[in-house]
């Protein structure tokens, strides 16, 4: 403890008490609209999982729970795909979104009862359009599933949200602004544009013929790479220099990483249909823009590697730093696999197959989820002034996660290469493609066991933590106890 | 360490009796006491090979668009044609080769069911492979072939000593005579197969002289129509004149 | 990079240029298209479906199909799709403006449905979505026997009742399935389905 009296004495850090009631007062006004979206987002991850689980042995199984229409697999599928994108996803990332939004704005939260409605409105969005999918109302329209009910309840939810996000960084402290702003604002901003704009051209007036094919992907692919991704990348700026108290490597880098990605990840949408029914112009742009996504994912990845060189270390006892690093990571790898996946000869192969879904995974997954399960083991005790119960639930959660998506996205892969194949080859029954892949399913279900096992693991520690269980503790819920002769772990 | 400037302590006195209205300095937890301070950039530059790579991708990028874009037009769907003046791929060939015209009808209609292979499944699908009905052996012609086809086929039937008793769709209204000339022609030359082609007039004559008929044939009714087999060198159909064939045709049998 | 104007105006101008080559576009070339008239023939192509085919879309959207089927045929120079006989062209724009949505579709857990009706008629259609795995063998489709409704015969077998069905759930003697609305606009649908006609962005490849 001598190093925390080092570090309360004012003499030693004449700012730092300022700062850290600063900070404190954050999180205070912080608590609950950031709860709220973090507690929405457990549920709709346990659901999700639970209608991952389905769909997924109703492939291997047809015959599964198939007497009943709204369980059928055409519906059961988009609902997962819709919980855990707009339920799980969104909701953490606004949550982490807000909270790293405040921290480095340096201002507390006001009117926090705009984003607890919001918070409730989407909630309720999110439910209406999953129960309007199993009704049988869905658009199928891919990651747009919702009926045209309920996402007006998601695009005014969102509306309170991206302004209350926009004002707070217009009314930051003066100063110095940080990566991870840019990276929020410009989440915040192209979200809703984009949301509208699907609204408009699919739903509410909808445009005619393959037109609605190429606004469908170009809305489903920047959903994932100028929302999710925005917000995974200002988490992983944040917390990996905050953890380890060091430096990010390179302003300069950021600021490359950042506008390369905002040029070019905008037109990759076309490369989910490349062979389809487009103007080639159109195909070939999304090619190239694919490839040049390789500038900002090699940039960002060595800005993460340079920051980390040297602390690797602290992977072994910090929870946080872990999932970060391995989201952080795993976007590297996801993302050059995507750039090769654009390329129209390997196209060919793995275009309509099991291998798309295993990239997606890795993505959705391997990246954005276990980078939001690193944000919110670090922002959770200081909302609720209580440190994780369980230190144990968070090995089980961090080992489950990591070998069940290892397991399901090498599954995937290997199967949709088989299958590739299978599709290719005018000579291969179709009914083979299917069988060939099969065995491939079987361990994606299996990993999905292991993934939802994770997930409940996550959710009682939560529950505990929200009720306070276990003893206060003065220290941190660590994976490993540090060396002793180092400070006590700034996580 | 300190992003923010330097402020005397004075105010942080102050700022401690402003908040301890609103919080207990209890409040102010361990896990921010022992917290960093925010995070902050470095500013190292960025070293020359990214640089070398980004503009090396902008080159390739580039040229890939140039090439690959069919001319910007809207109406080309080809990214292999720099096609400037907006015109698609029609090259004129000559007559279609029945072998490749046959495999793609056959891949796309029969295959489902008698498999790619001609081999058919048994106790289902009537298997093609040597089979006396495709190569027009004992009793069968060609015109019971083409009968078959034209109409479909239903009933208890015997094919290389093995019963079936399935039912055959007709694809007389699906497929044209061209295709059922190239897909006949096609399995009558395929797996080993071998016996003359089926011309496209043949398949014409038969459907005209057919096209009374609505019910699918059964193995009995085509028993009872005299066989026809096209010669390959003639190629007539007039130099065989089929035993009556519309008598023969019209009672429905089931 | 520390004012909101400038970050503002970068993220806008980024985020439009995409907007305008993949939006705005396509909505103005592609989602404004007309059928055209066939020379030869007079025939409006794409030719228009069946006010019993449009409401089969409905069925279709509801029922998730698009998730394992897809109706796009690729050009030969990047795929066999032509060569294992799924269309005699690639399909284009102009194919789906009768469409809503366009189901592209991109799996292929199952065949690729762009010209369905092509291949297979009413009965085996009803009987398929009926159970696929009896008529299918191996097939991985789950049955949508809930479209059709098993219900005693009264007196003559209705004339829509399904025929030929075997399986576990095959009616018992006694019993018919007959298609409840949905399946027979589904199918109705599923027939309609068909990219045979030569347009001049995308010629046959061969004759026929």
């Amino acid at each position: 403890m001598t190093s925390l009296a080092k570090s309360l004495n004012p003499k030693n850090d004449p700012n730092a008490g300022t700062e850290r009631f600063e900070r404190a007062e954050i999180d205070a006004s912080a608590r609950i609209p950031v709860l709220v979206f973090f507690g929405s987002a457990i549920f709709w991850l346990l659901i999700g999982s639970l209608l991952a689980l389905i769909a997924a042995f109703k492939m291997n199984i047809p015959g599964l729970l198939d007497s009943e229409a709204w369980l059928t697999f055409g519906r059961v599928r988009p609902a997962h795909l819709n919980t855990v994108i707009y339920g799980w996803s969104s909701a953490a990332g606004i949550g982490v979104g807000l909270w790293l939004m405040a921290r480095l704005c340096r201002v507390p939260m006001m009117h926090t009862s705009l984003l607890i409605v919001a918070g409730v409105f989407w909630n309720l969005g999110v439910l209406v359009g999953t129960l309007g999918i199993l009704a049988g109302d869905s658009r199928s329209i891919e990651w747009l599933e919702f009926p045209g009910y309920a996402t007006p309840i998601l695009f005014i939810a969102y509306a309170f949200i991206g302004i209350w996000g926009v004002i707070m960084f217009r009314y930051r402290k003066p100063g110095h602004v940080y990566v991870s702003q840019w990276y929020l604002l410009a989440a915040f901003l192209w979200f809703p544009w984009l949301y509208g704009t699907v609204n408009m051209l699919l739903i509410w007036q909808p445009i005619q013929g393959s037109a609605q094919g190429a606004v469908n992907w170009w809305y489903a692919h920047n959903v994932l790479g100028l929302w999710f991704t925005p917000i995974g990348l200002a988490s992983a700026y944040y917390m990996i220099p905050k953890v380890i108290g060091r430096p990010v490597h390179s302003y300069y880098l950021s600021i490359l990483g950042f506008w390369s990605l905002a040029l070019f990840y905008s037109w990759n949408g076309m490369h989910h249909l490349i062979g389809g029914p487009f103007p080639a112009w159109m195909i070939s742009a999304s090619v190239v823009a694919s490839i040049m996504m390789f500038i900002p994912v090699i940039t960002v990845a060595i800005n993460h590697h340079m920051t980390m060189r040297g602390n690797f270390e602290a992977l072994k006892w910090s929870p946080t730093l872990r999932f970060t690093v391995f989201g952080a990571m795993t976007y590297t790898l996801v993302s050059f696999q995507g750039s090769l996946m654009a390329i129209p000869s390997l196209n060919t192969l793995t275009h309509f197959t099991h291998y798309t879904i295993g990239h997606s995974h890795l993505g959705l997954y391997g990246f954005f989820t276990m980078m939001m399960f690193g944000a919110m083991y670090y922002i959770v005790p200081r909302l609720v002034g209580w440190e994780w119960p369980s230190a144990s639930l968070i090995r089980w959660h961090f080992w489950l996660a990591a070998i069940g998506i290892t397991l399901m996205v090498a599954a995937l892969t290997i199967g949709g290469i088989i299958q590739g194949f299978a599709l290719y080859d005018p000579a291969v029954s179709f009914t083979n493609s299917t069988l060939f892949a099969s065995p491939f399913l079987w361990v994606r279900g299996v990993s999905g066991i292991l993934l939802t096992v994770a997930h409940v693991v996550f959710a009682v520690n939560f529950v505990m933590m929200l009720a306070r269980a276990g003893g206060p503790r003065d220290e941190p819920t660590l994976f490993a106890p540090h060396a002793p002769d180092k400070e006590v772990a700034a996580v | 360490m300190n992003p923010d400037n330097n402020k005397p302590v004075e105010s942080e006195e102050f700022r401690e009796a402003e908040l301890s209205s609103e919080m207990n300095v209890a409040k102010v937890h361990g896990s921010i006491l022992r917290e960093r301070a925010e995070p902050r950039d470095g500013y190292e530059p960025i070293s020359l090979w990214l640089i070398t790579l980004a503009f090396g991708l902008l080159f390739w990028g580039g040229m890939y668009l140039v090439s690959h874009s069919g001319g910007f037009q809207a109406n080309v769907f080809n990214s292999n044609l720099v096609a400037w003046d907006g015109a698609g791929a029609a090259a004129g060939k000559g007559p279609p080769d029945p072998m490749v015209v046959g495999k793609r009808v056959f891949t796309q209609y029969c295959a489902v069911c008698h498999q790619t292979t001609g081999q058919g499944v048994a106790g289902q699908f009537p298997p093609l492979v040597d089979s006396e009905w495709v190569l027009s052996r004992e009793w069968h012609g060609d015109n019971h072939l083409v009968k078959v086809v034209l109409n479909g086929l239903q009933g208890p039937v015997t094919v290389k000593g093995a019963p079936y008793n399935n039912a055959m769709a007709p694809w007389g209204g699906v497929l044209k005579d061209e295709q059922i000339s190239a897909v006949l022609t096609y399995i009558r030359n395929e797996w080993g197969n071998q016996a003359p082609p089926i011309p496209v007039e043949f398949v014409a004559k038969i459907r005209e002289e057919n096209a009374a008929r609505t019910e699918a044939w059964t193995q009995k009714d085509l028993q009872a129509i005299e066989r026809v087999v096209v010669e390959a060198a003639a190629g007539d159909a007039a130099t065989e004149p089929p035993a009556a064939p519309a008598p023969a045709e019209n009672p429905p049998s089931t | 990079m520390n004012r909101l104007p400038l970050l503002f105006f970068g993220i806008f101008i980024t985020f439009a240029s995409a907007w305008a080559g993949l939006v705005a576009y396509p909505y103005l070339n592609l989602g404004r298209m007309l059928p055209i008239t066939d020379e030869a023939s007079g025939d409006i192509l794409p030719p228009p479906i069946s006010g019993l085919a449009d409401a089969g879309q409905r069925v279709y959207a509801a029922n998730g199909c698009v998730y394992c089927h897809s109706q796009q045929v690729r050009p030969a120079y990047l795929s066999t799709d032509i060569a294992k006989g799924l269309g005699g062209r690639r399909t284009v724009a102009r194919d789906y403006i009768r469409s809503k949505p366009a189901f592209l579709g991109t799996m292929r857990t199952g065949p690729d449905l762009t010209n369905v009706g092509l291949r297979y008629a009413a009965d085996w259609q009803h009987r398929h979505l009926y159970e696929p795995g009896v008529v299918t063998k191996g097939s991985i489709m789950p049955s949508f026997r809930y479209l059709y409704r098993m219900q005693k015969i009264q007196g003559q077998p209705s004339a829509n009742a399904v025929q030929g069905l075997q399986g576990p759930h095959a009616p018992p003697p006694g019993f018919e399935v007959v298609p409840t609305q949905q399946a027979v606009e589904l199918v109705a649908y599923l027939l309609s389905l068909k990219r045979d006609y030569p347009l001049p962005e995308a010629p046959q490849e061969e004759v026929p």
